[in-house]
């Protein structure tokens, strides 16, 4: 680790199991208040493995009359050969809340990239729901010089409806898994995916839980999912990531240090 | 999406010469000869599982041109523009993360260009770019106004979905008629869209998990 400014503070890292160290990211005022900018560069190193998770939910807190959005920029460089195992927690928006989020990874040749997102709608246990005013994210994922996995979008829940059947329908919670190794077959990802779908399919119980599995232009692979309650996604990314990971590099995942 | 229908009134958009509108006309038909009516984009997921009934479509499709029809407007006019049609593809690809849309939309491409080339003396359409793309190069090419091309494009789309929409539940030629219709603002706004966003999780959903239903009507 070569820096570190307040807020972020990064926990000591610790051993892996098979190789590598698992870091936690810790935000030590809690949150992410209206006007804040926070960038996380990270860089995997040729060979190395990495598992980078967060100690707990990103909050977005509420905006305040005359700051700037929040706003949080990640960039991911993974050297040829390497492993990132990006598994931050859920991000919270909370009521009022306006945030913008960038996060590029870029993979070298055969790196190897799983990386998941949850977002929540809100603070549902203080009766907040898709009560925040924007958020806006943007997502580029690339293997070489290859784009394989781009999104943008802004959601402004008081100007467009979210449960409108092309968006989220009656669920509240969005989880994204990317899977992805540079240079690897489309067989290997086809196969890989009518795997996953067969857990997708055990997953979804309709009006609960809803999940897909595709793979991406080249070079990898999306779970989505969309939820009425964060309770149990974890637990279904983790199989999924398992399954993936034994598939990808024929090692089980090692889920972080925590109860999920 | 942020001019307002009423100001769009007396724009640009027809100044095109006759050939150019019947040519337009032709592109944009339904009836155009590349597929296009063999793909419901996840539609028929949402039909099966009840999701989508007639009373919704108007609704659901206001919602999708918000969405995806204005992340295709928006590249509609990027292909207008652009010297770069398959960096501009590719770009199209990693967003489409269903692969079932992605490739419906790579072969109606594919299938468009070779109905362009084949038709002109020249061929100068390539044939490996999204149907959004292709349409709008081809506009271009033929010195068709740009808001014209954009327009069309999403029209013949939503004509399409309508289409899809009424083969998949139970609905008749007027009420067809009446959404297309009613939907035509909505068409306007997404159709001025530069703007690159698109959420729709649940629709993607539906596209990934369409090859799971036992009988499908639909290759996408």
């Amino acid at each position: 680790m070569r820096r570190q400014d307040p807020p972020w503070k990064v926990v000591r890292a610790f051993d892996l199991p098979h190789a590598g160290k698992l870091v936690h990211l810790h935000n030590v005022s809690g949150g992410v208040l209206a006007g804040d900018r926070l960038e996380l560069l990270v860089e995997v190193e040729e060979g190395a493995a990495a598992q980078i998770t967060t100690t707990g939910a990103t909050r977005l807190y509420r905006h305040r009359a005359g700051a700037e959005d929040s706003e949080q920029i990640s960039r991911f460089a993974v050297g040829d050969g390497a492993l990132l195992e990006y598994l931050p927690d859920t991000v919270i928006p909370y009521a009022g809340s306006r945030h913008r989020q960038s996060t590029e990874i870029r993979l070298g040749r055969g790196a190897t990239l799983f990386w998941w997102e949850v977002l929540a709608p809100g603070r549902l246990a203080a009766g907040e729901r898709f009560a925040f005013e924007r958020l806006r994210l943007k997502t580029q994922v690339y293997a070489g010089p290859r784009q394989i996995l781009r999104e943008d979008f802004v959601l402004e829940p008081k100007g467009k409806d979210l449960a409108a059947a092309v968006r989220m329908f009656t669920y509240t919670h969005v989880a994204n898994l990317c899977i992805a190794q540079e240079g690897r077959s489309p067989a290997l990802w086809r196969a890989l995916e009518e795997r996953l779908t067969e857990i997708a399919q055990k997953r979804t119980r309709p009006g609960q839980s809803v999940w897909g599995v595709s793979t991406l232009t080249s070079d990898g692979l999306v779970v989505r999912g969309l939820s009425m309650t964060g309770c149990f996604l974890h637990q279904a990314l983790i199989e999924f990531w398992n399954a993936a990971r034994l598939a990808v590099i024929g090692e089980v995942a090692v889920p972080p240090r925590k109860i999920y | 999406m942020s001019k307002a229908p009423a100001q769009i009134a007396g724009s640009r958009t027809m100044h095109m010469g006759e050939i150019g509108l019947l040519r337009l006309l032709q592109l944009a038909d339904s009836a155009l000869p590349i597929g296009s009516a063999s793909h419901s984009f996840g539609l028929e997921t949402l039909a099966e599982e009840r999701v989508l009934t007639p009373p919704d479509i108007e609704t659901f499709l206001l919602a999708y041109l918000e969405e995806v029809g204005a992340l295709d407007a928006a590249f509609v006019r990027k292909a207008w523009h652009s010297l770069h049609l398959k960096a501009l593809s590719d770009e199209m690809s990693a967003r489409k993360l269903a692969r079932d849309s992605r490739d419906a939309s790579l072969k109606l491409g594919r299938r468009f260009a070779e109905l362009v080339n084949a038709m002109v003396e020249q061929p100068f359409l390539e044939n490996n770019l999204h149907y959004c793309i292709a349409f709008g190069a081809a506009g271009a090419a033929f010195g068709i106004p740009i808001d014209a091309v954009a327009l069309a494009y999403l029209n013949q789309s939503i004509t399409g979905l309508v289409s899809c929409c009424q083969r998949l539940m139970p609905l008749g030629q007027v009420a067809a008629s009446r959404i297309m219709w009613n939907l035509k603002p909505a068409i306007v706004c997404a159709s001025l869209s530069e703007e690159v966003s698109c959420f729709s999780p649940f629709l993607e959903l539906a596209s990934m998990r369409h090859q799971s239903i036992e009988t499908r009507l639909f290759i996408s």
